[in-house]
């Protein structure tokens, strides 16, 4: 990011004295292709260092106040990785740069000089304070313990608020580029002529974008953890290295989990500005080129939801008394009722009419309120079971499309839904569906958390299985990354900013679902062994098999 | 292994009644596959709730299962994606070429690139030039410099020729005004009015209007969607005049009084 913005500093410069520079042809991938790589590789680095920090001073700060070493244990661990994972920010950043500038030249020098104050002076500032905050938390960890404790997550606090504000900034351009400043009756560029940096900051998808990233980031580095957790698992050969991976293994999981549940929520915001911005990004997201990278969305979050609540339930498998965990009746039949119900009031009051919210929220609430005065309860075993049921129903109603085509313009009657169901292919099913992937997650929590007061846990005993399921959780959630990292650049069709500034290269068409799941394979593969790497490095490498006897001390001056 | 097998049953069971149920209420035969791939989905996870729990691996035993994971995965996510319908991007390379032509690129109002790569080229052919010449002798004219060589500028040909309601036409397809507005009994989500009989409501210059100032009029019974601006205010900028006259031309063709096109409503 150092040398990213220096380029930007002395890039832009140089550029804007060969405004005739030609680009560079990348073989193999192409120009676009190359960019793509080595800027969604960034972000993934970026979406780690900046989402870490936020759950490991929460877990810092949970063990102070429960004097529970493990917090400290885990906080500090990914704090590790964090350092290690920050350098390849940094070379990854300084190569996308490289990268911009060789193949898009004259784009990359307008954007510098629309953004100079960011990329020449704010994000290399911001960047230079969170190096030397990170390090300073990193390095005063074993120093500033007992007393001194809160001084040091009162620094893991400054570090994430220096990440988020840097997070903040650079979203400016990037958003710009797909929702650029824009007034009524004028031209984008006479607008753009007269607006100054802050009009282009704030524009109409930034704030939603960064919510979306910040809560993405946290949700992205909870399964990090759990990922961490999973190999130094799989490496344990002690009980008790195996029964605190086990635990850092759930608690990570909890985050990734915890984040993940406000996240589709997150990005119905950003859709929501985004068409906003231009009602014709709409039907492009979702009924024309990009429909099919929206059921393809659709299969990964079922997946991830199905996968997060199996390791719940291989979780649950190890608590002693788990069998006396029972629940009212009522949650089990609101989750059944919830997507039939949620779609009905939604096509009648769709959101954000607040009616909605007076059919919904009593239901919802129900079981917390009339659970208590209803005798009736269910085993958690069968409360769960049907909460998988209802997970499957629906992933089916998020992933059944309008018509089995990739656009609209193909739609024929063999291919499309009957018309008395289509409202299955309609914005209302489709939260519904989500909500109730949503609901479920949250009922099995609530029962895992009664398990855990009622029983006993007995940790280092899960099932070897929840350990790929770990493993599986953070592969798909860095796909489904990469997956949407895509889809909102592709959002800006053949433009390099979105109305404003056609990209006259052969390559500004929409690629195929195909063709982008490759990459974005090789992207998460690729990102995957370097983070393997970091992990083995930093955390195994850190636990030598057996303590090395030092050996006699020797005299200073002796042969 | 029992339980396993009623699973199974209970799943192919559910299957075959989505199946004929999807069937019953004419859904096409993709969609009766599809319901029925969600009940195998809940087979398998219901089979995977009760597995025996996996045993410990250590070592190299363990790397090797990771690594064929991974490898599941990559495969699963990859044969997945490619599992939905694809976009033939070859649609959209013909559109964006008829969308820019002729559009000024800002960021490089020289073409310098086409410059250089056109230098290059007549560099070349002058280089072939000069060896043919002297092959040949300075009498004979190289043939290369004729009319319509490859040096020529590219004939306009198709809509842009003259057909002013053909470029009319080619407007609503290369703008996907099919998005919004349903025509001719195809396209739309409602999101805009239904246009077959436009022609009889206003008069090209005020569709014209129109498409370069969505402001200027609304659509009775389309109040919400007049308020949150929903048709683009981007035409203007992003058509030439000429296209934009096309569009409203051939819009203004559309006179069928049996489809019921919401009464325009004059706002400026």
């Amino acid at each position: 990011m150092v040398l990213f913005a220096l380029l930007a500093l002395f890039g832009g410069a140089a550029y804007a004295q060969a405004p005739g520079t030609p680009s560079v042809e990348f073989p193999y991938t192409g120009n676009r292709t190359a960019v793509w790589i080595v800027a969604q590789l960034h972000i993934l680095f970026a979406g780690f260092i900046l989402g870490a920090p936020i759950f490991v001073v929460i877990s810092e700060w949970l063990g102070y106040r429960k004097q529970d070493p493990r917090y400290d244990r885990l906080a500090k661990e990914v704090t590790k990785v964090t350092v290690i994972l920050y350098s390849m920010t940094a070379l990854t950043g300084g190569l996308f740069i490289f990268v911009l500038l060789a193949t898009y030249p004259q784009f990359t020098t307008w954007l510098i000089n629309h953004f100079f104050m960011v990329f020449a002076v704010i994000y290399p500032l911001l960047f230079i304070g969170e190096t030397i905050v990170l390090y300073l938390y990193f390095y005063t960890w074993d120093a500033w313990k007992g007393n001194k404790k809160a001084r040091h997550i009162a620094l893991g606090v400054l570090l994430n608020l220096i990440g988020s504000i840097t997070l903040f900034v650079i979203d400016g351009p990037t958003s710009f580029m797909n929702t650029p400043v824009k007034a009524e009756g004028v031209s984008p560029a006479e607008f753009l002529a007269t607006a100054t940096i802050w009009d282009k900051m704030f524009n109409y998808s930034w704030m939603p974008l960064n919510l979306h990233r910040l809560v993405g980031n946290v949700t992205f580095g909870g399964f990090v953890a759990g990922l961490i957790a999973a190999y130094m698992y799989m490496g344990s050969t002690k009980d008790e290295e195996r029964s605190y991976y086990d635990w850092m293994g759930f608690v990570g999981n909890m985050i990734g989990v915890g984040a993940l549940l406000f996240l589709p929520f997150m990005g119905y915001l950003l859709a929501y500005e985004l068409c906003d911005y231009d009602a014709s990004i709409c039907p492009y997201m979702m009924a024309d080129q990009l429909s099919m990278f929206f059921e393809m969305q659709g299969a990964m979050i079922g997946l991830i939801f199905l996968a997060s609540n199996y390791y719940i339930w291989l979780s649950m498998k190890r608590i002693e008394g788990v069998e006396k965990v029972r629940m009212t009746i009522l949650a089990p039949i609101v989750m059944v009722a919830l997507p039939l119900v949620m779609t009905k009031v939604l096509t009648d009051y769709p959101a954000p009419d607040p009616k909605s919210l007076m059919f919904l929220l009593p239901m919802l609430l129900a079981p917390a309120v009339l659970g208590r005065f209803i005798p009736i309860t269910v085993s958690s075993r069968t409360v769960i079971k049907i909460g998988f049921l209802m997970v499957v129903v629906g992933n089916a109603i998020w992933m059944t499309p309008h018509g089995f085509v990739p656009t609209g313009a193909k739609l024929v009657a063999e291919l499309e839904l009957p018309s008395d169901w289509n409202f299955l292919a309609l914005m209302p099913a489709k939260n519904s569906a989500a909500f109730t992937l949503v609901f479920v997650t949250v009922v099995n929590y609530i029962i895992y958390n009664r398990a855990v007061t009622q029983g006993t846990i007995v940790w280092g005993k899960i099932d070897y299985a929840s350990q790929f399921v770990l493993i599986f959780l953070a592969f798909s959630a860095i796909w489904t990354m990469g997956l949407m990292g895509a889809v909102r650049s592709l959002l800006r069709k053949y433009f390099h900013t979105y109305n404003l500034l056609p990209d006259f290269t052969a390559e500004s068409f929409t690629p195929t679902l195909a063709y982008s799941a490759w990459y974005i394979t090789g992207i998460t593969v690729v990102f995957y062994a370097v983070v393997s790497f970091a992990i083995i490095v930093t955390l195994r490498a850190s636990h030598p098999k057996e303590q090395a006897h030092e050996g006699e001390a020797v005299p200073a001056g002796a042969k | 292994m029992g339980k396993a097998i009623i699973k199974i049953i209970v799943g192919l069971v559910i299957g075959a009644g989505l199946f004929m149920g999807t069937m019953a209420f004419d859904f096409p035969p993709v969609f009766r596959w599809l319901f029925f791939g969600y009940a195998v989905l809940g087979t398998i996870v219901f089979l995977i709730l009760d597995a025996p729990t996996m045993k410990v691996m250590s070592g190299g035993k363990a790397l090797v299962s990771l690594l064929v994971f991974y490898a599941v995965l990559c495969t699963v996510f990859i044969s997945g994606a490619s599992l939905w319908p694809q976009y033939d991007p070859e649609d959209e390379k013909g559109k964006i070429v008829k969308l820019l032509k002729g559009k000024p690129n800002l960021l490089d109002p020289w073409k310098a690139e086409e410059v250089i790569a056109r230098a290059k080229d007549l560099d070349q052919k002058a280089k072939e030039l000069t060896e043919r010449i002297k092959a040949l002798g300075a009498a004979q004219a190289p043939a290369g410099q004729e009319a319509g060589g490859a040096g020529a500028p590219p004939a306009t040909t198709g809509a842009a020729g003259g057909d002013v309601l053909k470029l009319g036409e080619e407007q609503w397809q290369l703008q996907e005004c099919y998005n919004c507005h349903k025509l001719k009994g195809e396209g739309g989500k409602k999101r805009g009015p239904e246009l077959d009989n436009i022609g009889t409501l206003l008069p090209q210059d005020e569709i014209a209007r129109k498409i370069l100032d969505p402001k200027a009029y609304k659509a009775e019974g389309f109040d919400a969607e007049y308020e949150k601006g929903k048709m683009p205010d981007k035409y203007k900028d992003l058509m030439e005049p000429k296209d934009v006259q096309a569009l409203a031309a051939w819009l203004s063709t559309f006179k069928n009084t049996s489809v019921n096109t919401p009464k325009p409503i004059k706002m400026k």
